[in-house]
């Protein structure tokens, strides 16, 4: 089995480009490079590649992770330098390198994300590091509406068991968050849902379209990757 | 690209931002600081539709292998982009530089359709570019346009600057040098206008006869020619063909790899503009078409291959060129898509061998419903060819049968509809036979749309069914299609007459565009868009006559708005067409005999095709 893993960032212009329109540029360029997949068995074959997570549009990502599994092998030198010379701007390919010893893929072995968000405070903020933390994690639950995964309504959650960790810096009139997030499908946060519910429970007025969102990191079950 | 703060800001407010961003695999960045001619492609639909669109692709690849030009893609904002632009005060930008448009020395629009008119002045106004020429100083861009609508070019030549007629292959780029050239607009203008292909209106002004036809058009600049002929590209094999095609990032409505195999068609249907403005037929080499084929795939990483031309099955080495495209595709897993097959046996070998799994719909384009009308349109499909044809395709496990009509076509009566609802139930009724009683998931769909005259056809002269008329017509065949297993669908009235207006307008109905453009019409080929009750109040406001432009029959000595434009295909052609179409005789395919269009005059026809064709009949 080939099984490779690549490490990538996705910065700039290119962040408005959603998950899915990533992986189909991802597929053509293996087909460019003439690397072939290897498909799934069954009646509607698909190339064995995933994300470890997806990025959700507008998001910035730094360390982001593609699996992919080849039916020739490869030096991994060579995979990273024939991919990386065919990306857009705003694309680059960190590393890549066999993915050994981990059993079923990626994304079921990722548990948390770890997030920095940036909100533009100016003024409409008077509060000191100290005190939004303390404002924030002192509630005794932090309540957002949470989409259901079943009945796809909106329901009212505690996510503060799937904060991680959080902190905050302030600095050039910016709001920092550095969060760690659940993320995976056992339990899993969206930095969105931080987002409101911080919002709220500072009484700031901010359009999201102010706000942005890096995420830094992706967590999974195994300690060293 | 770095883009600023509030763009950005922008781009997380839209829908598909990844519209607005470029960035793409294959599209081109330059130093706009080290060429010398900066050109905005522009194309009046959203990106998804603009990037489809072959064209595109050819023009640009030029353009920019000219160390001298750059040229930017520009399409229109959606109206949610819109909205946010006008409230942010963001004028229309290009996607390779985020530059304003305003900047680019020349803005060039693409005319496609002539229901996408009112988003070029829409993107005139959303780039800070003064919608009329006459409005229009030195500092703003040079305003051309090209493309089919183009051969009509007077509904927009108060806002457009220089129109240019045919193949673009070779004339866009001698304008753009031309401009780097020129000192001055109008020495540009005055330059231009002397090559084949291009009209300055203002060089032009007709003048009116009370009952509203043109009385004469008078020439203002002297140096300009009398009739402008169509640029047309002699050697299509030689002709630059785009291997690095820009490959989208989103979903758009064709995102493949394509070649086209040849240009223009012989099969000479009377109502059809593209059959008679990119005569004569003029075909790639195989050899060529595979060669770029091969570097499509390879540069672009596409899953799927298609052809472009008007009638696939009509290049001359067709078979060898299926099988052999065939193999390329299967060695590369690629999909290979042929549109518009004429369905003989062969066509089923392949079609069996490319649609293993899935088999899409099965199309034919009778377009009338009677031999008797075929014959006055010149389409030549018998009701015995598309019945062997659905037979086979029954037995080869096709289970769904689409058929393309046209209402309202000339010489058409009730009968003619009738006939619509024959050939679908005798469809039903070979499936029967073949199926048993149940007949199984079989489909049948019928598809009628309403014929638009459109000028340098036969038609040109002809009169449009009012929309009365057409709503009852498709009313009867709502009645007449009521038949279990087909789905009758029929093309809206109102874009249609609207459609004919702009087809065959004078440069008077400009005033009715802007006055539709100013109350707020975008987007009219968007059912979810066009807003038939605000056309109606332009059409009142503007004191225009619908029925002069639409459904009124024009005499062969009118002189028509786009008598100024010769298509090289001759005056007395169209009337002999109209003439034998009004007693419903056929012209032979030109492949069977020279029909005489004209066209051989100026160059050659089947100019790369293998075989022995159009000798005198």
């Amino acid at each position: 089995m080939n099984r490779y893993v690549i490490t990538f960032s996705k910065t700039g212009t290119i962040c408005y480009i959603s998950h899915l329109d990533l992986m189909r540029m991802f597929q053509r360029t293996f087909k460019k490079a003439g690397i072939k997949l290897v498909y799934s068995q069954g009646f509607n074959p698909h190339p064995k590649m995933g994300f470890a997570q997806p990025l959700s549009l507008g998001y910035w990502g730094l360390k982001e992770l593609m699996e992919f599994e080849t039916v020739n092998e490869y030096d991994t030198e060579e995979l990273k330098k024939m991919i990386a010379s065919m990306m857009p701007e705003g694309i680059e390919i960190i590393d890549c390198r066999p993915l050994e010893g981990v059993r079923k893929t990626l994304a079921a072995n990722t548990v948390a994300a770890e997030y920095i968000i940036a909100i533009p405070v100016s003024e409409s903020c008077d509060l000191t590091v100290e005190e939004i933390r303390e404002r924030y994690l002192g509630q005794e639950a932090i309540v957002a509406l949470k989409k259901q995964k079943k009945k796809k309504e909106l329901a009212e959650v505690d996510i503060k068991p799937m904060i991680r960790n959080i902190e905050f810096a302030l600095c050039d009139e910016t709001l920092f968050v550095t969060a760690e997030l659940d993320s995976g499908s056992t339990s899993n946060l969206s930095p969105e849902l931080v987002i409101d519910t911080l919002l709220k429970c500072l009484e700031l007025d901010i359009d999201r379209s102010e706000i942005a969102v890096m995420r830094k990191n992706i967590v999974f079950d195994f300690k060293e990757f | 690209m770095l883009i600023d703060k509030e763009l950005d800001r922008v781009l997380k407010k839209v829908e598909k931002p990844a519209r607005y961003i470029g960035g793409e695999v294959n599209s081109v960045i330059k130093d706009p600081e080290q060429v010398a001619v900066r050109v905005g492609f522009a194309f009046p639909d959203t990106y998804e539709i603009g990037m489809s669109y072959l064209g595109l692709q050819i023009l640009y690849n030029i353009l920019n292998a000219n160390e001298e030009i750059y040229c930017e893609r520009v399409f229109a904002p959606a109206p949610d982009m819109e909205k946010i632009m006008r409230e942010e005060g963001r004028v229309l930008f290009t996607l390779e530089t985020f530059t304003p448009v305003r900047e680019m020395d020349i803005l060039g629009f693409t005319l496609q359709y002539e229901l996408s008119f009112t988003n070029v002045l829409n993107m005139l106004e959303l780039g800070g570019i003064p919608l009329r020429r006459t409005d229009r100083d030195d500092s703003y861009p040079v305003i051309i346009a090209g493309g089919p609508c183009a051969y009509n070019p007077e509904p927009l030549a108060d806002f457009v600057d220089a129109f240019l007629i045919g193949d673009g292959e070779e004339l866009l780029e001698a304008v753009c040098i031309a401009r780097k050239e020129a000192l001055s607009k109008e020495e540009f203008l005055k330059s231009i206008c002397k090559m084949d292909g291009v009209y300055v209106p203002e060089f032009y002004e007709p003048e009116y006869n009370d009952d509203g036809t043109i009385k004469s058009v008078r020439k203002i600049y002297e140096g300009a020619p009398d009739r402008i002929k169509r640029a047309v590209i002699s050697d299509i094999e030689k002709a630059e063909f785009p291997v690095n095609n820009i490959v989208p990032f989103i979903d758009t409505v064709h995102d493949r790899s394509v070649v086209e195999t040849f240009r223009g068609c012989t099969r000479g249907c009377r109502f059809c503009q593209a059959g008679m403005i990119y005569r004569p037929v003029r075909e790639r080499s195989k050899e060529t078409i595979k060669k770029l084929a091969v570097n499509q795939l390879e540069n672009t990483g596409h899953e799927e291959l298609s052809l472009l031309s008007l009638s696939t099955s009509d290049y001359s080495r067709f078979e060898e060129l299926a099988t052999e495209l065939m193999d390329i595709c299967s060695e590369r897993n690629v999909a290979l898509s042929l549109p518009s097959l004429r369905l003989d046996s062969f066509s089923f070998k392949v079609l069996q061998e490319i649609q293993k799994y899935r088999k899409s719909g099965l199309t034919f384009a009778p377009e009338a419903g009677s031999q008797r009308l075929r014959d006055i349109i010149n389409k030549n499909i018998t009701e015995d060819d598309i019945y062997s044809a659905v037979e086979q395709a029954i037995d080869l496990g096709w289970e769904h049968i689409k058929l393309y009509f046209m209402a309202g076509l000339p010489g058409e009566t009730y009968e003619d509809l009738d006939g619509i609802g024959e050939i679908a139930r005798n469809i039903m009724d070979i499936n029967f036979k073949k199926r048993g009683r149940k007949g199984g998931r079989f489909r049948v769909t019928v598809s009628v749309s309403n014929f638009v005259p459109k000028a340098h056809t036969p038609f040109q002269w002809a009169a449009q069914d009012t929309k009365e008329i057409f709503i009852e017509k498709h009313n009867y065949l709502a009645k007449k299609l009521h038949i279990k297993g087909v789905t009758f669908n029929y093309h809206e009235t109102e874009t249609s007459s609207l459609e004919a207006v702009f087809a065959r307008g004078d440069r008077r109905v400009g005033r009715l565009l802007e006055k539709a453009h100013e109350l707020g019409c975008r987007f009219d080929g968007w059912t979810e868009y066009f807003n038939a009750e605000l056309w109606q109040k332009a059409f009142a406001e503007t004191g225009t006559d619908i029925a002069f432009y639409s459904s009124r029959e024009r005499s062969y000595d009118e002189i028509l708005p786009w008598s100024i434009i010769d298509p090289l295909v001759s005056d007395a052609f169209l009337r002999r067409e109209n003439d034998k179409a009004c007693a419903g005789k056929v012209t032979p395919d030109c492949r069977q005999g020279c029909a005489g269009c004209g066209i051989n005059k100026y160059t050659e026809c089947f100019k790369g095709a293998v075989g022995d064709y159009g000798k005198e009949a």
